[in-house]
C-alpha cells in the first residue's frame, strides 16, 4: 500500500507561471539546429536511458515469462518465445484466484465509495466540533500495520464464519480504501466552489440533490482517480489476503506463493503469473494516467 | 477550506443542513469504529492474555495481564527487531529520497519524452508488494540473475546477496528503494512546479552555478515537501512485509526480521495470539508516535488554508 | 390423515420398487469396493507440501476422481509455507482442506490439540475401506508417530524415511585415495581433500536444521531435551551440543556453496543431481531422485552410506509423513476415501515401480522392484535406509519428536545454525540464545519448565 494518495492535500496552489526551467546560459541564436535539438533533448534523452535502467527489472520478468522451461537457466539472451508458462497457469486454481481478486477489488471499491464519498463531503462543508480530531483518526486508521488489524480481524471471521470469502475480504480491505476515498475526495470537492452549491440552496435544492447535480459531477475526474486507486491498492494487498483465505476466497498474489519451488518450470509460472497480476494494474496506471497525475494535483488548484 | 457562508435563512436552514451533512458522516463513522477501533481494543484485550489456539479455553485467562509486555522486554529476538526495523527504514527512507530527488530535477522539464516517461517512472510504486518482491527474487538468486551472470561475465562475480547476513538488509533495502523511489519523485516534481519563476530568473541572470541555484532556491523550496515525504515513508515502512517474506525469510539468522516480521512469526505461525497482539500492540504504539510527530508538522492542510 | 395399512404398505412396495428399478440402472459394482462416482459433486481440497510422493498423486489424480466423481484441489507448496498454512488452518478448526499432510514435526502438536480426525472408524467401516486397504501392512514405526496419546491414529503414513549420507561424486572422493568417511572426523578430511576439486563445493544441506543437524547433535552427545517426553527441560546449551553446533556449521561454512544457508530441499537435490555440491545429507524422499536416470547427471558417480558416527556414536534421523483429515473438514468421508485410494496397496506399488524412494509398507519395501530400483550405481539405498530405520527405533533417539512443542525448538535450531554459519555468532553466544528463546517459547505455550 502506498501513501500515494495522501501527498494531494500537501500541494501548494499552482502558481499561474509556467513552471520555470533553469536554463544553463542565456539562449544562444546562433548555434546549429542539430546541436541545439541535442541541448536542449539531453535530459529527455538521459531521462530515457534511466527509465530504461530502472524498468529493467520488471522487464527481466516479463520476457522471462515467455522463455521456454528448459532455457530458463540459460546464459542466452535469445530464445524462441513461448506461451508455455501461462497455459501451464490454466490449470491449478490461478485463475480462480485471479478471479477473486477481481470481485474483491471491485467490491471493496465499490463499498468505499458508496460510504466515503458522503462522508468526504460532508467533512468538507461541514465545520463542526471536532473535525479535526475525525479527520486525524481517518487518517491514522490509513497508518497503522495490516498485522494490527489481521489478528483481531483473524478471530472474529473464525467466529463469523467470514473466514476464507469473498466479503470478508472486502470488507477489511475497509480500514486502508475508506481513509483513502475519504481524504482524497476531500481535496477534489474543496476544488468545487461553493458558490455553485450555495446557489442551488438558494433556488430551494436539498444539500445532498445539489451534491448529486452539481459538485459530483465536477469531481467526477477525482472520482475516478479515486477508484482506480482503491482498485488498485486492494488488488495489490498480500498480507490480508495471506492470512483470511485459504481455498475459496484466495487471491492472485497468494496463489503465486505455491509457485515458490525451485525446479526450472517453476520459474516460468512464477515469472508468467506474477506479469499476469501486474497487467492490470500497469494497464489501469498507463489509461487513467492523465487523471492520476490530474488527481493528485488537482486538489490544489483553486479558483 | 470553503466554509459555507450563512445564509438569511436562520437556525432552522443551520439545524436541517447539520442533519443532512451528519447523514452523510455516519455510515462512515458508524464502519471506521467497527472496523478499527472495536479491533484495537480487542487486540489489546487479547495481548494481557496468554491465548494461544492449541487450548483456547485455558488460555484465554487475566490473571497476569502484563505477562507478554514481560516477556517482550526480555526477549532478545524482539529488542533486535526494533534494531533491524530502525535500520532498514532509515536506509530504505535515505535512499528513496535521494533517489526520487534526483529524478525529479532531471525530469523537470517541458519536453514531451520528459512528460511521458514520468508516468513509466511510476510503474514501481503501482506493481503488486509480491510481483516486486518476485522480481528482486529472480535478481538476487545467482542462478538464474541476469545481475550475477552479468558481474559475473567482467570479472566481478559476486556472492548471494541475500544469503550473506552483511548485505542482506542492504539488498532489501535497494528492492524497497526501487519500489517507492516513485513517491518522492512525484511529490518533488509537483513541488518544483510551484517555485516561482523570477528569483530563479535574477539569480541566473547574475550569474549563478546550477548547483548555486539548487542549494539557495531550490532546495528551501522543497525541502517541507522532501521532510513529509520522508516521514510519510517512514511509517508506511513499518508495514514491510512481502519481500522480506519472499527474499529472506527473516535470514539468514535473524539479520532482516524486522517488527512486523516478528510479530508475523509468533502470531501465525505457533497460536501464540496473546503475544503476537502485545507486539502488534508495540508497533501501532510506535505508528502513532510517528503520526502525531507528522501532524505536529502541519500536514492537514485542509486546517491551514493557503500555503 | 388417513394412513390405511394399505396405504403404507403401497407406499413401501413403490418405494422398494423405485430403489430396485434405479439400482438396476446402475452399473453392476458391489458397495463394498468404495462405491462409483459416490460423492459425485464433490469437491475435494487437498493439501501437502511439494515432494516426490504427492507430485505422482497429483499425475494420477484424473483416475481418483473418476472413480469417485469427486472433484480435487491439489495444492502443494514448498515446505515452510505449507506448514505455516496448514497449522494457521488446523488451530481455528476450519474447512478448508479435507485432506492435510501430517508432517513429521508438527504431528504431536496437531494430534495434541485435537486438530485432527480419528480415522479408526473409517479403517473398520467395510462400506468405506476395502478389505485389502490392510492397516498392519504399514511399518509400526511409520504408524506410531500418527498415533495420538489415547491410541487413536490420525493418520495414514505415506513414507518412512531416514536421513542418509550421499557423495555425488564419489569419483573425486577415491582420486584422493580416501573412503566413504564413517565418523565425523573422516567426513572433515575427505571434504578437505575434495572441497572446491572441479568446481564442486564440498558439502551443503536443507536449510531445515532441525531435522538435519539433530544427528549430529546425538552423535556429539547431545540432545534437545533433557528427558523426552516427560523432561522437556531444552538442552540446547551443553558443551556437547555446542561442539556440534560448532562442528555442523563450519561444515557449511568451509565447504559450503554460495548461500549454503538458504538452500531448500529441491535446491539440494537438484544441486546434487548437477554435480555442483558433493556431500549432503538427505532422506530417501529426496535421495532417490537421484537415481533418475533422465535428469541427474551424477548416477554414474553416486555413493550412499550412513550418517557419520560422533564420539557418542550414530543416530541417523528418521521422519515420517501422512495423510490426516482436519477435525473441522465437511466432506470427511470423501477425504479418506481420497487417502484410502492414495495409499492403497496398488497406488503405493505403482509409486515403487516409478521410482519412489521411502514407501512405508512392508509389502512396498519387502519388494523386488523396490529392492532392484534403490540400488543406484551399485549403493543399496533402501539396505541403509532400513538399517537406519531399525536402529533408531531401538535406540529411542528419535522421542524428541513426540513432543508436541518440538516446532518451537525447531525453529530456533534453525536460526542458531543459520546465525554461526553466517557468522553472526560464536558456537556457544548462538546456542545459548536458542536455549533462551526455546524455554521462553516453551513457557508461553504453557509448559512449566
Amino acid at each position: 500500500m502506498s501513501t500515494l494518495g495522501i501527498e494531494v492535500s500537501l500541494q501548494a496552489p499552482a502558481s499561474a507561471a509556467p513552471p520555470p526551467e533553469i536554463r544553463l546560459a542565456p539562449p544562444r541564436a546562433a548555434r546549429p539546429a542539430r546541436a541545439g535539438w541535442l541541448r536542449r533533448n539531453v535530459r529527455g534523452m538521459a531521462a530515457l536511458v534511466v527509465l530504461v535502467a530502472v524498468l529493467a527489472p520488471f522487464l527481466w520478468l516479463v520476457q522471462l515469462a515467455f522463455r521456454p522451461a528448459d532455457r530458463i537457466f540459460d546464459e542466452a539472451l535469445g530464445f524462441t518465445p513461448t506461451l508455455a508458462g501461462f497455459t501451464s497457469l490454466l490449470q491449478g486454481n490461478f485463475v480462480r484466484s485471479f478471479a477473486n481478486s477481481l470481485v474483491v477489488s471491485t467490491l471493496s471499491t465499490v463499498l468505499s465509495l458508496a460510504i466515503g464519498v458522503p462522508a468526504a463531503y460532508a467533512l468538507t462543508r461541514w465545520n463542526f466540533p471536532g473535525r479535526r480530531h475525525v479527520a486525524l483518526w481517518i487518517l491514522v486508521t490509513r497508518m497503522a500495520p495490516p498485522i494490527a488489524f489481521t489478528i483481531p480481524f483473524f478471530l472474529a471471521y473464525r467466529w463469523l464464519g467470514l473466514q476464507d470469502t469473498v466479503v470478508g475480504l472486502a470488507l477489511v480491505y475497509l480500514t486502508f480504501n475508506l481513509a483513502i476515498v475519504i481524504w482524497l475526495m476531500q481535496t477534489f470537492f474543496e476544488s468545487v466552489p461553493a458558490s455553485l452549491e450555495e446557489a442551488a440552496w438558494i433556488d430551494g435544492c436539498g444539500i445532498w440533490q445539489a451534491f448529486w447535480r452539481i459538485t459530483l459531477p465536477l469531481a467526477a475526474p477525482g472520482l475516478a482517480a479515486t477508484a482506480v486507486l482503491c482498485f488498485v491498492f486492494s488488488w495489490n494487498d498480500f498480507f490480508y489476503a495471506l492470512i483470511l483465505t485459504r481455498t475459496q476466497a484466495v487471491t492472485a498474489p497468494v496463489a503465486i506463493v505455491n509457485f515458490l519451488q525451485y525446479e526450472g518450470w517453476e520459474w516460468a509460472k512464477i515469472a508468467a503469473a506474477g506479469t499476469l497480476v501486474a497487467l492490470p494494474v500497469v494497464i489501469f496506471t498507463v489509461l487513467v494516467r492523465r487523471y492520476l497525475v490530474h488527481g493528485l494535483t488537482a486538489g490544489s488548484v483553486k479558483d | 477550506m470553503a466554509t459555507l457562508s450563512w445564509t438569511a435563512a436562520g437556525a432552522g436552514w443551520q439545524a436541517q443542513r447539520s442533519r443532512a451533512f451528519a447523514f452523510g458522516l455516519a455510515p462512515s463513522l458508524a464502519v471506521l469504529l467497527v472496523i478499527t477501533l472495536v479491533p484495537a481494543a480487542a487486540l489489546l484485550v487479547g495481548s494481557l492474555t496468554p491465548l494461544s489456539l492449541t487450548d483456547p479455553a485455558a488460555t484465554f485467562r487475566f490473571d497476569d495481564p502484563l505477562v507478554n509486555y514481560r516477556h517482550l522486554l526480555e526477549d532478545g529476538r524482539f529488542l533486535d527487531s526494533i534494531g533491524t526495523q530502525l535500520k532498514l527504514s532509515v536506509a530504505s527512507v535515505a535512499l528513496q529520497l535521494g533517489v526520487g530527488l534526483g529524478l525529479a530535477l532531471l525530469l523537470d522539464g517541458r519536453s514531451r519524452i520528459l512528460q511521458a516517461s514520468r508516468t513509466a517512472f511510476l510503474i514501481p510504486m503501482v506493481l503488486p508488494p509480491i510481483v516486486v518482491a518476485l522480481i528482486w527474487k529472480i535478481l538476487y538468486t545467482p542462478d538464474i540473475s541476469p545481475m550475477h551472470r552479468a558481474l559475473e561475465a567482467i570479472g566481478l562475480p559476486v556472492h548471494s546477496l541475500i544469503a550473506n547476513a552483511d548485505t542482506a538488509l542492504w539488498a532489501i533495502a535497494v528492492a524497497d528503494t526501487w519500489q517507492w523511489f516513485p513517491f518522492t519523485m512525484l511529490m518533488v516534481l509537483a513541488a518544483l512546479q510551484t517555485l516561482p519563476a523570477d528569483p530563479v530568473e535574477a539569480a541566473s541572470l547574475d550569474g549563478a552555478s546550477r548547483w548555486q541555484l539548487f542549494r539557495y532556491i531550490v532546495l528551501p523550496h522543497i525541502r517541507p515537501v522532501l521532510v513529509v515525504c520522508g516521514l510519510f515513508r517512514l511509517i508506511d515502512s513499518f508495514k514491510a512485509f512481502p519481500l522480506i517474506y519472499v527474499l529472506t525469510d527473516g535470514g539468514p539468522g535473524t539479520v532482516t526480521e524486522v517488527t512486523n516480521y516478528y510479530g508475523f512469526i509468533q502470531a501465525f505461525n505457533f497460536s501464540y495470539w496473546g503475544y503476537g497482539s502485545a507486539i502488534a500492540v508495540v508497533i501501532l504504539a510506535g505508528v502513532f508516535l510517528l503520526s502525531w510527530g507528522v501532524g505536529k508538522l502541519g500536514w492537514n492542510s485542509h486546517e491551514h488554508p493557503g500555503h | 390423515m388417513n394412513h390405511t395399512d394399505q396405504g403404507i404398505g403401497r407406499r413401501r412396495l413403490l418405494a422398494a420398487g423405485a430403489a430396485l428399478g434405479a439400482g438396476a440402472l446402475l452399473p453392476g459394482r458391489a458397495p463394498a469396493q468404495g462405491g462409483a462416482k459416490k460423492y459425485q459433486g464433490v469437491t475435494l481440497n487437498v493439501s501437502t507440501f511439494s515432494a516426490a510422493y504427492p507430485k505422482l498423486l497429483q499425475q494420477w489424480l484424473p483416475e481418483f476422481e473418476q472413480l469417485s466423481g469427486a472433484r480435487v484441489n491439489f495444492d502443494a507448496p514448498s515446505f515452510p509455507i505449507y506448514n505455516q498454512r496448514a497449522d494457521l488452518e488446523l488451530s481455528t478448526h476450519g474447512a478448508a482442506y479435507d485432506v492435510v499432510n501430517v508432517t513429521f514435526i508438527y504431528s504431536s502438536r496437531w494430534i495434541g490439540s485435537g486438530w485432527l480426525t480419528p480415522l479408526d472408524d473409517y479403517i473398520r467401516n467395510p462400506n468405506l475401506t476395502p478389505s485389502d486397504f490392510d492397516l498392519q501392512d504399514f511399518l509400526p514405526g511409520a504408524l506410531a508417530p500418527e498415533s495420538g496419546a489415547d491410541g487413536k491414529l490420525y493418520g495414514i503414513p505415506w513414507t518412512a524415511e531416514a536421513l542418509l549420507s550421499v557423495s555425488s561424486r564419489f569419483d573425486l572422493v577415491q582420486q584422493a585415495g580416501l573412503a566413504y568417511p564413517e565418523t565425523t572426523d573422516d567426513l572433515v578430511k575427505v571434504l578437505r581433500a575434495v572441497n572446491r576439486k572441479e568446481r564442486v563445493a564440498g558439502f551443503v544441506s536443507d536449510s531445515h536444521y532441525g531435522w538435519t543437524f539433530v544427528p549430529y547433535l546425538h552423535a556429539f552427545g547431545g540432545d534437545v531435551f533433557r528427558k523426552a517426553p516427560d523432561d522437556l527441560f531444552p538442552t540446547l546449551d551443553t558443551p556437547e551440543a555446542v561442539a556440534a553446533a560448532d562442528y555442523y556449521a563450519n561444515l557449511l561454512r568451509e565447504f559450503g556453496p554460495d548461500g549454503a544457508i538458504t538452500y531448500q530441499p529441491d535446491q539440494v537435490t537438484q544441486a546434487l543431481k548437477q554435480g555442483r555440491v558433493n556431500f549432503s545429507d538427505a532422506g530417501q524422499l529426496h535421495l532417490a531422485q537421484l537415481g533418475d536416470p533422465a535428469s541427474s547427471r551424477t548416477i554414474g558417480t553416486l555413493k550412499f552410506g550412513q550418517v557419520p558416527k560422533g564420539p557418542a556414536g550414530r543416530f541417523p534421523g528418521t521422519s515420517v509423513h501422512g495423510l490426516g483429515i482436519p477435525a473441522g473438514s465437511k466432506n470427511k468421508e470423501a477425504a479418506w476415501a481420497f487417502i484410502q485410494w492414495a495409499l492403497s496397496k496398488k497406488t503405493t506399488a505403482r509409486a515403487v515401480a516409478a521410482g519412489y524412494g521411502s514407501p512405508a509398507r512392508r509389502s512396498d519395501i519387502d519388494s523386488q522392484a523396490y529392492r532392484t530400483r534403490q540400488v543406484i550405481n551399485g549403493s543399496d539405498l533402501a539396505r541403509l535406509a532400513l538399517d537406519s530405520i531399525e536402529q533408531a527405533s531401538k535406540s529411542g533417539h528419535m522421542k524428541y519428536r513426540t513432543v508436541a512443542v518440538y516446532p518451537q525448538v525447531d525453529q530456533q535450531l534453525n536460526k542458531a545454525i543459520a546465525l554461526i554459519a553466517s557468522g553472526q555468532a560464536g558456537a556457544k553466544q548462538a546456542m545459548q540464545q536458542a536455549q533462551a528463546q526455546s524455554i521462553a517459547e516453551l513457557k508461553r505455550s504453557g509448559l512449566s519448565l
